[in-house]
């Protein structure tokens, strides 16, 4: 049923989104007019959300930043070719995604490091590591990093195809219409690669996870 | 009210994920790099092949559609310009006045008739103007088209004996009128077998071709002194002065030779 939506009515389901995306547009019709400036709220609306998508996918943090520019200034140069088909959120997310897909292939065999840190007051995560580290009895600071680094690894071990679609998922919260029209593919092939994408995430991560 | 977690399950190690964040700081950094980015993408002019780019993009996705679109599109022009080319205007008159005939006695060959029937002579035959001595007999199995094309390539064959391609029409009138602009150069260019009998030089005395030996020494000294300048020597001896020249030494003249301002000077 999701698969024969139209694209712009589907990446636009919530009403909260929906009056999102129409302040979106506007802005953006500022900016084709030729308000450069309008680029900037985008921008600065936008760049926490792509900056974690990207950082995700490729686990650097000097990657991120520049590929996240990278994306912003594409679609400046390209937002006169953006005719609203789809919400602006939905057009920049692919314009990153694809962007960052195209720098892993370009350095698939190169693959370092380098994290962003842990926020000590995110509550969902902070519960987390306390009930491992409870159960473990280790620090919880150098658990934390341990942690971190397992699930990195853990995420760098899976195709590019199925890391987008765990982080798009899991890590972002997007649908998975929404997913599959960033990724340009079906809900079905969308679900199939997550159902995938957890199975080996879920066997590299056994020791970490209590039923 | 503050239950501790127990289970621990594989999207809750992914909040951890998500719980990576930059620090308040990254962000100043951020738009600073930003801007300079935005700057380099503003003065940078985008070559003139990143248009093509897209296009051929979108061109990719009906390469089917497009690729035998074109095919069918070359196929045609060829099929074409191969016929204008075969009946070219020269011909066309002609060969449709050759067809009329043709028309009427296969008309005659194809009409019922007996068992063994005498056919009409081949229109090609009454052109070449051979004598009519044999005539074929044939069955009335045999089908009109088969005659048609039969004379129509005998046909085509006498037209290429009498009339001259258009290609030896050209090059005939170009000599024309190189001739009549020039008459001897045909004879230097091409030697005097290109030229018909009438335009041929009349045989010379071969005493009158022999130079004094006064001439030969006066070319000679003319020949080393000024040899680009000489062109007062006789026919005889300048044409043996050429032959011996070669094309370092002329060059070597030739360089010997200074243009400056309103003066020429002359190297030794």
């Amino acid at each position: 049923m999701d698969a024969v939506k139209p694209l712009g009515k589907t990446l636009v389901a919530s009403p909260d989104r929906q009056q999102e995306a129409d302040s979106d547009i506007a802005i953006v019709r500022q900016v084709q007019a030729g308000d450069v400036a309008g680029f900037d709220q985008l921008v600065l609306k936008y760049r926490e959300r792509v900056y974690g998508i990207v950082y995700h996918l490729t686990s650097n943090r000097e990657d991120a930043a520049d590929l996240t520019q990278d994306a912003f200034i594409k679609a400046f140069q390209s937002i006169n070719r953006f005719q609203g088909q789809s919400s602006f959120f939905t057009w920049l997310y692919r314009i990153a995604v694809n962007s960052t897909l195209t720098h892993l292939r370009k350095h698939r065999l190169r693959t370092f490091f380098s994290f962003e840190r842990m926020d000590e007051h995110d509550a969902p995560s902070a519960e987390v590591i306390a009930a491992l580290t409870d159960a473990t009895g280790a620090d919880r600071e150098t658990f934390a990093h341990e942690l971190q680094e397992k699930l990195n690894e853990a995420m760098q071990k899976l195709s590019i195809k199925h890391r987008t679609v765990i982080t798009l998922f899991e890590i972002d919260g997007l649908s998975h219409q929404e997913i599959a029209d960033v990724m340009d593919c079906s809900v079905g092939t969308v679900r199939s690669r997550l159902h995938y994408a957890k199975q080996l995430l879920q066997s590299e991560l056994q020791p970490y996870i209590r039923r | 009210m503050n239950q501790k977690k127990t289970t621990v399950t594989l999207e809750d190690l992914l909040k951890v994920k998500r719980a990576e964040r930059p620090a308040a700081g990254f962000w100043a950094g951020f738009e600073r790099e930003m801007r300079v980015k935005e700057l380099a993408a503003i003065v940078e002019p985008r070559p003139w092949w990143a248009p093509l780019i897209r296009v051929g993009a979108r061109v990719t996705r009906y390469q089917l559609p497009v690729g035998a679109a074109a095919i069918l599109a070359l196929s045609i022009v060829t099929v074409r310009e191969y016929r204008t080319s075969e009946m070219s205007p020269a011909y066309a008159p002609e060969l449709s006045a050759s067809a009329a005939k043709l028309e009427s006695s296969l008309a005659l060959a194809a009409a019922p008739a007996p068992a063994k029937l005498e056919t009409p002579r081949p229109a090609a035959n009454q052109l070449a103007s051979e004598p009519a001595s044999e005539s074929t007999t044939v069955t009335p199995a045999q089908s009109a088209i088969g005659q048609r094309s039969h004379a129509i390539a005998l046909l085509d064959a006498a037209a290429a004996i009498r009339e001259p391609t258009p290609s030896a029409r050209y090059i005939a009138a170009n000599l024309a009128a190189v001739e009549a602009a020039d008459p001897r150069m045909i004879d230097n260019v091409f030697g005097p077998s290109v030229r018909g009998v009438e335009t041929r030089e009349p045989v010379r005395d071969p005493l009158a071709q022999i130079s004094t030996p006064g001439d030969s020494r006066r070319a000679r000294l003319l020949t080393t002194s000024l040899p680009v300048m000489a062109t007062a020597v006789s026919v005889g001896s300048s044409d043996r002065v050429a032959r011996r020249l070669t094309e370092e030494r002329l060059y070597d003249t030739i360089t010997r030779i200074g243009l400056k301002g309103d003066r020429v000077a002359i190297k030794f």
